[in-house]
């Protein structure tokens, strides 16, 4: 540090330039990021049972049937599975999500719309008023030590 | 094979709720076990279902077999007695129901005794279709039983098909949701953005000692 009478060392500790850039982008994608919000999957999320496992069933009901024992025959207990592109036949927990999402906003809307503003409108695609890019930034801290 | 070669398959009820016409495997299977219960609850009527419809027939013959032996013999007696010029008398009077008293009472003991065979036979009859009924019975339980597993586990090794489908799409639209996540972390990650990047650089400000310094030693390397 010190170079003897009038004489001073530094010495500072420094990215390259490429290094900040990037790093840049990358707090800036994040930020964006951010307030993606969740995602949710539409898709099937459970096989339907398949025809042999449904005659199988059926099976099971006429044996009971038989014997004078009790048998589902004729009772529907798991919903009407849907078929998905590609002949993929299943049932989705979407159904389940949309109805919970909309319970909340019915009885907690407060806390429905807090959640929300953090991420984008799913429709718009317009950032909530919390979402990172909305925060308010303290100016003076910018740049470090010496505003550079 | 030829679709009425085997007369189970024009049993097999049809899907979707369907009334069945005629008895699935497992419905024959209780009926036979029913059936053979109620033997077993009352052998008496199951023999009576069991016994011989022409006995009756055999038992008349048998009857009438024996009533022309006895007639026979009454006529053997007859002439037997003419000869010994003993005809209608008291000897002859008794020999005759002595022999019909015979004869009556081998019709009877005849009769009896194909009337016991018959039920007893009956009732042997009875008792080996019951058990016949029980195995009939347990082997169509069993066949179905053994088809119901069947379909059970390859309708599982379908649904386990399926299901690995569903797993194999989610996790794609997982990958596709998180790219912009994985892309950041291959920017932080990948692209080096760590302590490694970071250089440093230093800085010399000299003062008037240094400036002396090397003046003092200029001026004794010129000196030398």
């Amino acid at each position: 540090m010190s170079g003897g009478k009038g004489g001073r060392s530094n010495t500072e500790t420094t990215m390259p330039k490429f290094a900040e850039t990037a790093l840049q982008q990358g707090i800036g994608m994040a930020t964006d990021m951010s307030a993606l919000g969740y995602t949710p999957y539409y898709g099937p999320d459970v096989a339907a049972f398949s025809p042999q496992q449904q005659a199988a069933f059926e099976g099971t009901n006429q044996m009971a049937d038989a014997f004078g024992m009790p048998s589902g025959s004729g009772q529907q207990y798991m919903p009407q599975a849907q078929t998905f592109e590609g002949g993929i036949q299943g049932y989705s927990s979407a159904p389940a999500f949309e109805q919970s999402v909309d319970q909340l906003a019915m009885q907690r809307p407060g806390q429905a719309d807090y959640l929300e503003s953090f991420s984008i409108d799913p429709m718009t695609g317009t950032p909530g008023s919390r979402a990172g890019i909305n925060q308010p930034v303290a100016l003076e801290m910018q740049g470090g030590r010496r505003g550079k | 094979m030829g679709a009425a070669a085997n007369p189970n398959m024009s049993m097999a009820v049809p899907q979707g709720g369907a009334t069945p016409t005629t008895p699935n495997t497992y419905q024959r299977a209780s009926m036979a076990n029913l059936g053979a219960l109620q033997t077993y609850a009352n052998p008496g009527a199951a023999a009576a279902n069991m016994m011989n419809p022409y006995e009756n027939q055999v038992v008349q013959q048998t009857l009438r077999d024996v009533g022309q032996q006895a007639l026979k013999a009454q006529n053997v007696l007859g002439a037997q007695a003419q000869s010994a010029g003993a005809f209608g008398g008291s000897r002859h009077g008794i020999a005759e129901a002595e022999m019909a008293k015979n004869y009556t009472q081998q019709m009877a003991d005849q009769a009896a005794r194909m009337r016991q065979t018959g039920y007893n036979q009956a009732m042997g009859n009875a008792f080996t279709a019951a058990q016949g009924l029980q195995g009939a019975g347990q082997q169509a339980f069993n066949m179905g039983q053994a088809i119901n597993q069947q379909q059970m586990q390859q309708g599982a090794m379908q649904q386990a098909a399926m299901q690995s489908l569903i797993d194999a799409a989610k996790n794609q639209y997982q990958g596709y949701t998180r790219a912009p996540q994985a892309g950041l972390a291959a920017m932080f990650g990948g692209a080096g953005l760590t302590d490694a990047t970071k250089g440093s650089s230093s800085t010399f400000q000299p003062g008037l000692m240094d400036y002396l310094t090397t003046a003092a030693s200029t001026f004794y390397g010129m000196g030398r």
